[in-house]
């Protein structure tokens, strides 16, 4: 550094003005995230607090220095009432685990086969540009909205919807989907598969064709048929990148895709017990809860979805980082 | 032709044609299969569009159909009459796409550009400071009341796309762009020719970087389209919907009429939004990104896999 001063005619003095100047254009450049940060992410970290209170809502006194109802009443007025929020959940906490981390696993299960089987094949065909088109259209439904999707779903299975108009006209019984639990986990991952098969064969496909054409080369002269290709020398090549992904989706096995459990079952009350995941029921308990203390029960749920979720994306990088140290987050 | 050279060429054709291609049999099944894929894929939205171009007449006779039994155009003509809430909610939608990507690219592409410097002293404190949010949130309740009431977003075009506008995942993806197309001699060099920071960044880095803004701007630029959940928490009033919670509002207020329709003695169906109207709402949704997605969508994959490989 200074020797490259010197080089360059300039005092190791100015140098370290050099320095400042810059340390100060670099703090400016990262000023606009600090705020938004600060604004959306950690401002709201102190109400978590309300986890353990009951939320009495109070405005604040004329003249309080801070103005504002919620954080008066979270810090000033609310009681504490120690674990209380959080034993009111025991009762529904059960159905809400069992959704929240069933539905993840099956959607991980199912969707491991199919990115990857897609994966492989769009890499097999014989003509490059069909398979290109082929991923074009699907990769199509990542883009789309699940409140389109729930328009989509609607025409599919409403009572006069297309479904039950074929069923109908093979003679069957029509069936309320909107009022049937048994058909959700299904309903739930056929709209899943359509709507991330496409993308998550991205990473897949991206990882194929970084291989060794060599490997596959000597397995054909070897004798080995494209099916023994893919189960010892892709699958294993591909193993890493499946293992690290399936981590990460564990780390991630307490968060549901609130739009899709929200939207889809299009407001049905008799669906809840199937439909509802903690991120539906932290939402349904904040905005519509009937009860005294509904932003303290709701407060308590996040703040179990969060503590959980933070503790396994930490195990599961953790295990990362012992068997893959460069694909760790940290 | 005889015979051994016949047989010398089929194996040279196995063992040097780089692929060793699947039999042209395997290569017919797997189109159909990939052939299924798509018409699954295509099917639902299919239906929607083609209820849109349908008469409502025809509609509710025959169904949703595979194709228009008798075309019309009246439901598009209807939605963007004057004062239609479809008008509003398209307004409020493009303006906070088009702020909210203006916004995330510039603050992720400068946030990300400090963290990228090796020379930056507190690099390390604001990598975490930003990853952290990744790890541990808040809770849906005090992020509602503070957006709500703290930071006065409630029923304001903001809601639409503050929230959006920066995220840590955007920053990984940045920073690993950064250092992998923006070589650090081409920096120092322009550092030597006496070129201040802010000048290296917009002179020499973001011409370079351009790609990776892209990647950005189409990524936020989507999550802004499509976001339900920040108009659901923070807008009450109708006048502030966006596309996608306007749509959700029509189809949940409609179930809301027909459950309830005996109890409060009979609504007047006219007053619904007719089908063919719906549907033509969800087409005008989805269509222009539907559109425009195949034409950017190396950008898409690009930020798919790097963000994945390596955070």
């Amino acid at each position: 550094m200074v020797a490259k001063g010197w080089l360059n005619g300039r005092s190791p003095r100015k140098q370290m003005a050099g320095s400042t100047k810059r340390q100060f254009a670099y703090l400016l450049m990262v000023l606009p995230g600090v705020l938004f940060l600060l604004a959306f992410a950690y401002l709201p970290m102190p109400g978590t607090v309300l986890s353990f209170k009951f939320y009495q809502m109070t405005v604040p006194p004329e003249g309080f220095w801070l103005q504002d109802t919620f954080l008066y009443s979270v810090f000033v007025t609310s009681k504490w009432v120690g674990l209380e929020n959080f034993v009111y959940l025991i009762n529904e906490a059960p159905m809400l685990i069992r959704n929240t981390v069933g539905y993840n696993l099956l959607f991980m299960l199912v969707g491991l086969v199919l990115q990857v089987g897609l994966a492989v094949l769009i890499n097999e065909l014989r003509n490059r540009k069909t398979a290109k088109v082929y991923h074009t259209i699907m990769f199509m439904p990542y883009f789309v909205s699940w409140i389109v999707v729930m328009y989509a779903l609607y025409t599919l299975i409403s009572t006069d919807g297309f479904i039950n108009k074929v069923l109908m006209m093979f003679g069957g019984q029509g069936v309320k989907f909107y009022s049937e639990r048994m058909y959700w986990p299904w309903i739930f991952t056929i709209a899943q598969i359509w709507k991330y098969t496409g993308q998550g064969a991205i990473i897949y496909l991206a990882t194929l064709t970084g291989f060794d054409e060599q490997l596959y080369e000597a397995g054909a002269i070897d004798g080995a048929t494209k099916w023994q290709q893919f189960r010892f020398i892709t699958l294993p090549q591909l193993m890493p990148v499946i293992v690290m992904l399936q981590i990460l989706a564990v780390g991630r096995i307490f968060n549901g895709d609130f739009d899709m459990f929200y939207s889809l079952p299009n407001g049905s009350g008799t669906l809840r017990q199937v439909t509802q995941t903690i991120d539906v029921y932290v939402y349904d308990t904040l905005k519509t809860g009937q009860l005294r203390n509904s932003f303290g029960y709701a407060g308590a749920a996040a703040l179990f979805q969060s503590v959980v979720g933070f503790v396994l994306i930490l195990t599961t990088n953790a295990v990362i980082r012992k068997h893959q140290p460069d694909m760790a987050l940290f | 032709m005889t015979v051994a050279a016949k047989k010398k060429e089929k194996h040279s054709f196995t063992a040097s044609e780089a692929r060793n291609l699947i039999s042209k049999r395997t290569n017919v099944f797997f189109n159909i299969i990939m052939i299924l894929g798509c018409i699954f894929t295509v099917f639902p939205l299919w239906i929607i569009f083609i209820s849109s171009i349908t008469s409502e007449v025809a509609l509710t006779t025959y169904g949703y159909r595979l194709w228009p039994i008798e075309f019309s155009a009246n439901a598009y003509t209807y939605l963007f009459r004057d004062g239609s809430i479809m008008i509003t909610a398209y307004k409020n939608t493009l303006i906070a796409t088009v702020c909210g990507t203006v916004l995330s690219t510039v603050t992720v592409g400068l946030y990300s550009y400090a963290l990228s410097r090796k020379d930056f002293k507190y690099r390390k404190f604001f990598t975490f400071f930003s990853f952290f949010t990744m790890l541990f949130s808040g809770g849906l309740v005090s992020y509602y009341n503070i957006c709500r009431s703290f930071l006065g977003l409630k029923d304001t075009v903001y809601a639409l796309f503050l929230p959006l506008s920066f995220s840590a995942y955007w920053v990984i993806i940045m920073r690993t762009f950064y250092n992998s197309n923006v070589p650090e001699e081409v920096i120092e060099s322009a550092r030597i020719d006496g070129s201040g920071e802010w000048r290296t960044l917009i002179q020499i880095v973001v011409p370079l970087a351009i790609p990776g803004y892209a990647t950005v701007a189409l990524f936020s630029a989507i999550g802004v389209w499509n976001d339900f959940r920040q108009c659901l928490l923070l807008n009450d009033s109708s006048e502030f919907y966006n596309l996608q919670y306007t749509i959700y509002q029509t189809m949940n207020n409609l179930r809301f009429l027909k459950e309830n329709a005996s109890k409060m003695g009979g609504v007047n169906v006219s007053n619904l939004p007719s089908e063919t109207f719906r549907m033509a709402m969800a087409v005008v949704t989805v269509g222009p990104i539907i559109m425009a997605y195949p034409f950017f969508q190396k950008y898409f994959i690009k930020g798919l896999t790097v963000g994945a490989v390596k955070g």
